[in-house]
């Protein structure tokens, strides 16, 4: 029975680490490869000796594709590529191909550097993983061999970010990573075409928010700032170096222009450039209205915001900082603010979720006296604020992405357990189509019929024309032929050519029929008279009465028969072949009705 | 536990025990689960839970709770089995009537939640935990649990089902634990009834008709004989062997894969492997029911073992040849040419494997060219090693990869169709080729293979993942070649291969893919390394244009491959190789490249060329290339002044290394990295002490130390800190010659360090003398600082105290925090 098997590892009811395995006609495919930013040793990277129980990960698996650069989607990727030795492609889009090197990059030193980890891997691991790439465009069909093919469209979320749809023949399944509905400042809307997989992966973050306003949120988010500059105080967003940290960028810049605001906005560590750079190279991932004003104004060379020193944290006066890492876990973030934490004049505003560990989630749960490292005690008088930038679709997004794309059925990944079960029940509702949750480790079978492609013989083609009907592209035609399998091909051709083919001898399948009729003649003249009857209804049929007494209708047989028992009634013996099927229930039911009067 | 945490843990059970409160992060759980382990390992889990009531009011709580997360649940039956793992503290637990609550039929095994993967999950964990002791056999025996073991190991979620097989394994091993230590082991009816139980299952399982029941079955028993080496384990093997030789009597084989697992694993068995009924017999007939298509695998560790009949490694040889030997028979041009396996006849399953479709081709291929990379470099290989047609094998495969085969039959036309263009198949066979480079070959299959490698790295449509394995196989070729290491000359072979090699590579290194450019500039990066000096290399390397390309390619937009660049433009300097010659005589006129070096250092905006461009330096610095012995002080305060501005903490630590090899240079070598050895330092003379210092001073490196030494980064300040104790041990044997504190310029370095170390940035120092930097130096304590920096800056984070404090602080923060994600 073919089938459709998908296994998350990571992602199935949780926010963590994606990677889902999906296995589709016979091929593999890996989705995502992300670690969890919550733990520091092995339970950080999916356990990927789930994925294969004998034989080598990389004749298992045709390929991996990462939707986008954000680490708990490729941050396992140099782990397994280079250590648990994966050697086959990876496919991203050329933007996350640019990016993801970068991220991982980062994590690395911060584990190297945090945790003291030596058994991690290197720069060269995290080279030599990128190698394996295969950067695609969007919407570009990608042959991963001659059977798997691939194809990204448009995610929003971040720069790069794609959602994939995987086809093997007829059967396939989309992918959806992690997506926006609504296009933001500088990102565009998710899209997919009316491709009806057979299944649609959707993530389900927000599977029963429906966001407020984003107006709103920005408003909020710009007021909070100019109050806390207004009265002299610092504020301080601690960001990931690329992704959302730009729209908080442009937001400011836009704010600070219209307001000709003075006070000085900075980000750490160089990366303005590198964002610069990134968003200069692939502008055409952008939304439109930074695609149009790129010519005259590129949105992403700010006026304001300017390159951090760590000297200028000492600086008096008001300013704001967007420093990394995001989690003020770690560096330039967590040493600015360890500077500013004592002023409640001050202002840190976390943008994103932090787990359980680090300072920004202590401060975010309220923690106002933190135990720094010595056993100091820092105590927290800046204000702390949470504000949500993540660009993912909330359930009306996801609705609408489902109604989009058509699936045949829908698989939750990337959410709660209980919000998705709300999801679920509304998908189910709405597009009558079966949802799924599975967890992670369980494994989700749809059955598939996928259409296998047949040939059919010129001679069968021939003879069909030849009757004089025409094919016609909208309306499905019956054909009847014989379907041979010969070299794994399907081919439809007429019978004689089926047997000749395959060397078979032909047997006939004859059908029989009694009729009884009242007739005291005999046998010869009943026969006779079966003929004339025949003969005058059936105008257009070669109807014959054969030396031996016997009536033939094309191959229809017809012998007249007297039992001993009753000699006043004849029994019609009626045979006709399997291709005279129509004709010879007809006769059969016409010598049932019984024979006209004979003129006396 | 220490105080704080029993103040905390009662909160944050009530916090638990309340449905309404969620957890606010799914790796809080796992973390505390983390920390009972390690308390339960330290000190009895009975006076933990007669100290800490609460917890046995959490466990006892929790199953009776209407609407408990499934993550609470879970959670609770893993704590009460590691508590219930100490057998004194499972008796406490069944006094108080806890554990069938928890694992019996009347906890949630019977209840709704038993349907969360993550409830089924914990129980399993649980009862792993708990099932230390023959009590806790009896617990199991008393409430049906292995019933429900065995019904769980064809669950829908794979990490319960993998885990249920475990603990089955585990029941099996504890309840014969102690039996074994007799002279003579019980045969299979003695035994213990849980072992019974468990044996008549897995019996009953190999008898199925079913799969995923014999996959059970099969795994269960690989386990069991993997872990558990002891005399009952032979009695269980006589006693199966028979139900595992009659699965291969099947047709289809079922579970083909698991049973050439059990198979090796009994096979590796020193217990096992020396019985009568060993597993020789059974494993000749997988090999012979599975052919070449499926036992590649079984093959390969077979001929991996150390002790092995001698029949069964031939026929396991022959099954992983036999793919291989198809392609030289289809392709074969001279007949007269020993092929693979001649004599034997053809596996129609491989011949079918190989035309059926292109991917059973392809995998079938690549795996036979994985066992085969395996294989030949171990001692235990095959002898004699058919090494001559495993080259005309390999080599064949790349020309049927790209297209360039003439092959003789009409099966090698099709393969020709079929492999043209897989890049997957050339990578695999060009990582054999390359494992191959270790035997030797006739001379004439030798040229062959450079030739075919040529080609690969010639052709435009080569993908890049295929150039670089193409570059690491020419590599080994090219030094294998070579002969041994001392030879003088660069071999005939390389000496006729390079000329041809240079223009490609030429063209590699403008490819527009930065994939090839930098997998270019590493081969490159090798083979001078290896080969730099000799006359031979240098010379074609000069007259090329090589050197020049990699120059340029400094300025490359992609910084790896400017990383790279400058790693070869560095090798290639250091033997005098980078720049075209005018005059051979004198390499020196060539341009330094020092300058272009340091302009990267300053301004490239990538850490990987400023990392790439330290490394150099430092290598450099060792090995006293021409351009830093001119004036290595003069150098090295250049480089410090520069990397000390550097954003990147892996270039401030390069600096530090930098900077020990110099002080190294200066004061004799440092003693060896461990921290923990215990040494007496080398005092070094005090005359050319005060010079060194002096030169230290001069290049500032006492500053750059200091500053490094307070550096929110750790591993910096860690080598500043090993750095600066060595040089204190250097000289403290003098230090009454040094005697200068109080001197206002020791007051005013002391005055900076305080600075430093609150952060802050500070004006340089400016031109201070030694005495008042090494005052400087013994008034800071390096050891106390080495011992907090080696806790990790994340100390904090990780404590339990944290934990419980974090857990306890979510209580009632919004719930939306949690939602949202990266």
């Amino acid at each position: 029975m073919p089938e459709i098997r998908v296994t998350p590892l990571g992602a199935g009811q949780d926010v963590g680490r994606s990677c889902i395995l999906v296995s589709i006609a016979g091929k593999n495919v890996m989705l995502d490869c992300g670690m969890h930013m919550g733990f520091s040793d092995d339970r950080r990277f999916p356990d990927f000796s789930y994925i294969t129980q004998s034989g080598r990960l990389t004749d298992f698996l045709d390929c991996v594709i990462i939707s986008h650069f954000h680490l708990d989607h490729c941050g396992a990727l140099p782990y397994f590529s280079e250590m648990v030795g994966y050697d086959g492609p990876i496919y991203m889009t050329h933007p996350t191909q640019a990016i993801c090197p970068i991220l991982l990059e980062d994590y690395r030193k911060i584990a190297v550097d945090k945790k003291g980890e030596a058994n991690f891997f290197t720069s060269q691991m995290i080279k030599d993983c990128m190698k394996k790439v295969v950067a695609v465009h969007l919407h570009q069909t990608v042959q991963v061999d001659d059977e798997l093919e691939i194809k990204a469209y448009y995610a929003g979320h971040v720069l790069g970010a794609a959602m994939f749809q995987i086809k093997v023949g007829s059967e396939s399944v989309v992918y959806t990573g992690d997506y926006n509905m609504t296009p933001d400042r500088h990102l565009g809307a998710a899209w997919i075409d009316k491709c009806r997989p057979n299944l649609l992966i959707t993530e389900s973050t927000y599977a029963t928010t429906i966001r407020d306003s984003k107006r709103c949120r920005e408003r909020d988010f710009l007021k909070k700032v100019h109050e806390t500059v207004e009265r002299g105080g610092k504020v301080l967003i601690p960001v990931f170096a690329l992704g959302r940290a730009q729209e908080l960028c442009i937001l400011l810049e836009t704010f600070w222009e219209r307001m000709n605001l003075k006070v000085p906005i900075y980000f750490s560590t160089g990366l303005t450039e590198k964002a610069n750079h990134y968003y200069k190279l692939f502008i055409t991932w952008t939304n439109q209205k930074i695609r149009k004003t790129f010519v005259q104004r590129n949105m992403f060379e700010f006026k304001h915001i300017k390159a951090f020193d760590r000297a200028f944290a000492d600086n008096p006066g008001p300013m704001v900082v967007f420093a990394t890492p995001g989690m003020l876990h770690a560096g330039q973030s967590l040493q600015i603010f360890r500077k500013w934490a004592g002023n409640e004049k001050n202002m840190v505003i976390m943008p994103g979720y932090c787990v359980q560990g680090t300072v920004g989630h202590k401060i975010l749960s309220g923690q106002r006296k933190l135990e720094m490292e010595g056993r100091q005690v820092l105590e927290v008088k800046m204000q702390v604020e949470y504000m949500s930038f993540s660009a993912h679709a909330d359930a009306k997004g996801i609705m609408q992405l489902v109604g989009q794309a058509e699936p045949e059925s829908v698989l939750l990944v990337h959410g709660e357990a209980k919000k998705m079960e709300f999801l679920k029940q509304k998908i189910e509702q709405e597009f009558r189509v079966d949802c799924y949750m599975p967890a992670n480790g369980e494994t989700v079978v749809l059955p598939t019929s996928p259409s296998i492609p047949g040939g059919i013989s010129l001679g069968l083609l021939k003879r069909e024309m030849a009757q004089g009907l025409l094919p016609e592209a909208k309306r499905p035609r019956l054909l009847h032929g014989t379907l041979i399998m010969k070299d794994s091909n399907f081919r439809l051709v007429s019978s004689e050519q089926a047997l000749k083919e395959l060397g078979l001898a032909e047997h006939q399948l004859r059908f029989t029929c009694r009729v009884h009729l009242h007739d005291t003649r005999k046998e010869q003249e009943t026969a006779m008279r079966v003929y004339s009857h025949l003969k005058s209804i059936l105008k257009d049929h070669c109807v014959q009465h054969l030396p031996d007494g016997s009536v033939t209708v094309e191959s229809i047989l017809i012998q007249a028969a007297a039992p001993s028992e009753d000699p006043a009634t004849k029994v019609l013996l009626v045979s006709w072949t399997y291709q005279d099927e129509e004709l010879g229930s007809y006769l059969t039911s016409l010598l049932k009705k019984g024979l006209p009067q004979a003129p006396s | 536990m220490d105080h704080e945490c029993a103040r905390l843990l009662p909160a944050v059970c009530a916090v638990l025990a309340d449905p309404r409160q969620p957890v606010a992060d799914d790796t809080c759980l796992e973390k505390l689960l983390d920390w009972f382990k390690t308390v339960t390992e330290a000190e009895s889990s009975l006076l933990l839970l007669q100290e800490n009531p609460c917890l046995v009011e959490l466990l006892s709580h929790v199953p009776n709770l209407q609407d408990v997360s499934s993550g609470v649940l879970s959670f609770s039956l893993r704590l009460a089995g590691i508590f219930a793992a100490q057998e004194d503290c499972f008796q406490y637990l069944q006094q108080v009537e806890l554990l069938p609550g928890l694992f019996g039929a009347a906890g949630p095994l019977g209840q709704a939640v038993w349907a969360i993967p993550t409830v089924r999950s914990g129980w399993i964990q649980g009862l792993r935990s708990l099932a230390q002791h023959p009590s806790a056999l009896c617990f199991l025996a008393d409430h049906g649990a292995v019933d429900t073991i065995f019904s769980l190991q064809g669950d829908a979620s794979l990490f319960v089902a993998s885990a249920a097989g475990q603990l089955l394994v585990h029941i099996l091993a504890l309840s014969m634990e102690g039996r074994a230590e007799g002279h003579t082991c019980p045969q299979g009816g003695d035994w213990p009834m849980c072992a019974q139980k468990i044996v008549g299952h897995i019996e009953e399982s190999l008898c199925s008709t079913d799969t995923p029941r014999v996959t059970q079955a099969l795994n269960v028993l690989t386990t069991t004989f993997g872990r558990c080496q002891s005399l009952w384990t032979e009695v269980l093997w006589e006693q199966l062997s028979p139900l595992v030789a009659r699965l291969l009597e099947r047709d289809p084989v079922p579970a083909p894969h698991p049973l050439m697992d059990l198979l090796l694993c009994v096979a590796r068995s020193p217990v096992l492997s020396s019985l009568d009924r060993g597993p020789w017999e059974t494993a000749a007939q997988a090999l012979s029911c599975l052919g070449p298509t499926q036992a590649g695998a079984l093959a390969l560790g077979v001929l991996k073992l150390q002790l092995c009949p001698q029949a069964l490694r031939t026929q396991a040889f022959g099954v992983l040849l036999q793919p291989l030997a198809c392609v030289l028979k289809a392709t074969a041009q001279a007949p007269g040419l020993p092929g693979l396996l001649d004599g034997t006849s053809e596996d129609p399953a491989v011949v079918d494997a190989l035309l059926s479709s292109k991917s059973s081709c392809a995998g079938l291929l690549c795996r036979t060219l994985a066992h085969l990379e395996e294989l030949q470099p171990l001692p235990q290989r095959p002898s004699p090693w058919p090494q001559a047609p495993l080259l005309r094998a390999a080599v064949t495969i790349l020309c049927l990869c790209d297209g360039s085969a003439a092959p003789s039959s009409s099966v090698g036309g099709r393969l020709c169709g079929t492999l043209a263009g897989c890049v997957r198949v050339q990578r695999a066979a060009l990582d054999f080729l390359g494992t191959l480079s270790q035997g030797t070959g006739p001379q004439e299959q030798v040229t062959q293979v450079f030739a075919i490698l040529l080609e690969c790295l010639e052709r435009p449509d080569s993908s890049p993942t295929v150039l670089k394995k193409a570059f690491q196989a020419t590599l080994r070729w090219l030094l294998s070649s070579a002969g041994t290491p001392s030879c003088s000359g660069l071999g005939p072979r390389a000496a006729l291969f390079l000329p041809e090699l240079f223009p490609v590579l030429q063209k590699r290194l403008c490819n527009p893919c930065w994939e090839v450019r930098d997998s270019a500039l590493e081969f490159l990066t090798h083979l001078s390394r290896h080969w730099g000096g000799q006359a031979d290399f240098r010379h074609l390397l000069l007259q090329s244009e090589v050197p020049e390309l990699t120059r340029q390619l400094l300025q490359d937009p992609e910084s790896y491959v400017r990383a790279s660049a400058v790693t070869a433009m560095g090798e290639l300097s250091s033997r005098g190789l980078h720049g075209t010659l005018t005059n051979p005589e004198h390499p020196e006129a060539q341009q330094s490249l020092l300058p272009e070096f340091l302009h990267i250092l300053s301004a490239d905006s990538e850490g990987f060329p400023r990392r790439a461009v330290m490394q150099v330096f430092t290598e450099w610095l060792r090995g006293g290339h021409a351009d830093v012995a001119r004036d290595t002080e003069r150098f090295v305060a250049t480089v410090l002044q520069v990397v000390s501005q550097d954003l990147d903490w892996e270039v401030r630590a390069q600096g530090l290394e930098l900077a020990l090899v110099f002080l190294g240079q200066m004061l004799g070598q440092p003693g060896p990295h461990c921290p923990y050895t215990v040494a007496l330092p080398k005092a070094v003379p005090a005359s050319p002490l005060a010079e060194a210092l002096g030169a230290l001073c001069r290049v500032r490196l006492f500053e750059f130390a200091f500053r490094a030494l307070f550096d929110c980064d750790r591993p910096v300040a860690q080598k500043s800190c090993d750095l600066l104790l060595f040089l204190r041990d250097k000289t403290t044997p003098y230090s009454s010659l040094w005697e200068a504190g109080g001197s206002p310029d020791s007051a005013s370095v002391e005055a900076a360090l305080q600075r430093w170390q609150a952060g802050e940035q500070g004006q340089p120092l400016g031109d201070l003398e030694p005495e008042a930097m090494l005052a400087a130096l013994r008034s800071i304590d390096l050891e106390g600082l080495r011992g907090t920096l080696a806790q990790g800056s994340d100390h904090v984070e990780k404590s339990p105290q944290s934990l419980l404090r974090d857990m306890l602080a979510t209580v009632g923060v919004l719930q939306e925090n949690q939602a949202d994600c990266y």
